[in-house]
């Protein structure tokens, strides 16, 4: 290698070293891991993002207009369906579950407390043609949308012409779905060193690593795998989880594991809602062994905390919810929509 | 060589006209029957590949419209075989929901597990113990281990413009104990099963 040619190289290793330590710290959030999904760009701004905000919120999306996907994912739940153990939807109809909370969903490769859903752009075909959600069909939604000329305006606004079709739909619904991001808690505060715990979330913090960071693991907490923890199986709903999807012997009783993000916002927990309190959550892991024999459970040994150890794994819990996300009004109910809902 | 367009029908009995429903026989009928078809290529010394990637076949619908695929710029002298998918690949499944003949409009994508229906049949047999004798197959999932999608690979035999491609309905309801397997609606080892005995009912007219 030539001198000159030396030179060059420990050039361009100088400038590429400095541009990277710059992106390092333009981007605060450097622990949290790139996602699967594209997030899109300027969410308040985004067309795209915005459309499908408003389909998110109209009850055009159910058969007889009535409910939306708003009615079980609430903004200030984190858009979970607080208060209630199973959703429910159109006609009062009662489903098998708990709707989940939606927040970081890019991070996600599959969705449903099951996997169900392999891709995002096709999650909302799920609740829309349920016949306990919103009893609808793509088909007859995409009819109604269609002969609204407030729609047609709005889909002539994003894509340059009035076209409605499935995948137009889906794609916004997803986008805006994609946009809601929750990394604003005081967990992450204090990972960007704006903020520091208390004593007793600090006590916390090392009571959640030792104990429950394997499955709710940081950041993200959960590695959104398919897990037994235990659980049995409601004599009336039946629920089997992941084995209805694969119909493999050994994913029997396996659920998603759901982040532990928004925690107070989020009860009641687990797939049916049977937990209204983190307490009863904490009981269940301290003796979920005496129930369920045979069964491979995906828990090393049963958590056992004293009473104080269990108040200080709580309020560490608590770092995680994200006011800042729960309370923005770019994720509730869009204006142009009351407007218009008005104006009829 | 001249370069001409090839057509390719799919029929299940030669020159027949479809009927809704379609009789098979004096006790069983079919009420739908539609399939996807994808990555077609025809083989000679060249490779001939068809234009658009997946094909809805459906027999309830116009023939020209939906079983019926051109290709373009082949060596009619140079056709030696066909190789086809029977439903839709993985990554096609991973990549979404799709557009044209993969928009889910079609009834051929699962809502309440995502992915494509592969094959669907549906119709009335004196066998079927289900209620009005009817039965409903619908054949798909592409995660393993039960994946439905196969590989059609048949022999071309004469030179032809016109490439006939038929579903031996018979020898498919013939293999089925309707008695007992009236209703297929999710992957399955049974659906894996009868996807494979699916693809071996294509032929060359």
């Amino acid at each position: 290698m030539s001198i000159k040619n030396l030179f060059l190289f420990g050039g361009t290793l100088l400038v590429f070293s400095f541009y990277w330590l710059d992106c390092f710290h333009q981007s605060p959030k450097y622990y949290i891991p790139k996602p699967n999904y594209k997030l899109p760009v300027n969410p308040e701004q985004n067309d795209t993002v915005q459309l499908g905000r408003m389909l998110f919120y109209d009850n055009i999306l159910s058969a007889n207009n009535e409910v939306s996907c708003a009615s079980c994912h609430n903004s200030y739940n984190a858009f979970a369906h607080t208060d209630h153990d199973l959703s429910h939807g159109i006609y009062d109809s009662i489903g098998n579950r708990n709707a989940p909370a939606l927040f970081n969903l890019a991070w996600q490769k599959e969705f449903m407390w099951d996997g169900a859903i392999h891709h995002i752009e096709a999650q909302a075909l799920a609740p829309l043609h349920d016949s306990r959600e919103l009893g609808s069909s793509i088909e007859e939604l995409l009819i109604k949308l269609r002969s609204s000329s407030f729609y047609r305006n709005e889909f002539f606004k994003v894509y340059g012409d009035s076209l409605i079709n499935s995948k137009r739909v889906l794609q916004s619904l997803s986008s805006f779905e994609l946009s809601l991001i929750s990394f604003n808690s005081k967990y992450d505060r204090v990972k960007q060193q704006k903020e520091v715990f208390t004593k007793q979330e600090k006590q916390g913090y090392l009571l959640f690593q030792n104990h429950c960071n394997r499955c709710h693991t940081e950041p993200l907490f959960s590695n959104f795998e398919y897990l037994d923890n235990g659980l049995t199986v409601d004599p009336f709903l039946q629920d089997f989880g992941r084995f209805l999807i694969t119909n493999v012997e050994k994913d029997k009783y396996k659920f998603k594991v759901p982040s532990l993000r928004n925690i107070s916002y989020t009860y009641p927990y687990m797939h049916d809602g049977r937990f209204l309190k983190l307490n009863e959550v904490l009981d269940h892991y301290e003796g979920f062994q005496k129930i369920n024999q045979g069964r491979i459970i995906n828990l090393e040994k049963p958590i056992k905390l004293s009473f104080n150890e269990r108040a200080d794994l709580i309020s560490f819990l608590f770092t995680l919810n994200d006011e800042h996300f729960v309370f923005n009004q770019n994720h509730a109910f869009p204006n142009r929509l009351k407007e218009e809902l008005i104006k009829d | 060589m001249q370069k001409a367009q090839v057509q390719l029908e799919f029929c299940l009995i030669s020159d027949s006209v479809i009927h809704t429903p379609f009789r098979i026989n004096e006790t069983d009928s079919l009420t739908k029957f539609k399939f996807y078809i994808s990555h077609i290529e025809i083989k000679g010394k060249n490779k001939y590949v068809s234009e658009k990637e997946h094909h809805l076949v459906d027999f309830h619908k116009n023939k020209h419209t939906s079983r019926v695929i051109k290709l373009n710029n082949v060596d009619p002298s140079d056709l030696l075989e066909i190789e086809f998918l029977l439903g839709i690949d993985s990554k096609t499944c991973n990549d979404g929901v799709g557009e044209g003949a993969l928009d889910p409009i079609h009834g051929m994508y699962w809502t309440w597990q995502s992915g494509y229906i592969n094959f669907k049949m549906e119709g009335v047999s004196k066998n079927s113990s289900a209620k009005k004798n009817r039965f409903q197959l619908h054949l798909g999932g592409f995660r393993k281990p039960y994946s439905s999608t196969q590989k059609v690979n048949l022999t071309l035999e004469k030179e032809s413009s016109k490439i006939q491609l038929c579903f031996d309905v018979n020898k498919f309801i013939s293999v089925i104990d309707f008695n007992n397997q009236h209703t297929i609606m999710s992957p399955s080892k049974e659906s894996v099963r009868l996807a494979k005995i699916a693809q071996s009912c294509f032929y060359v007219n």
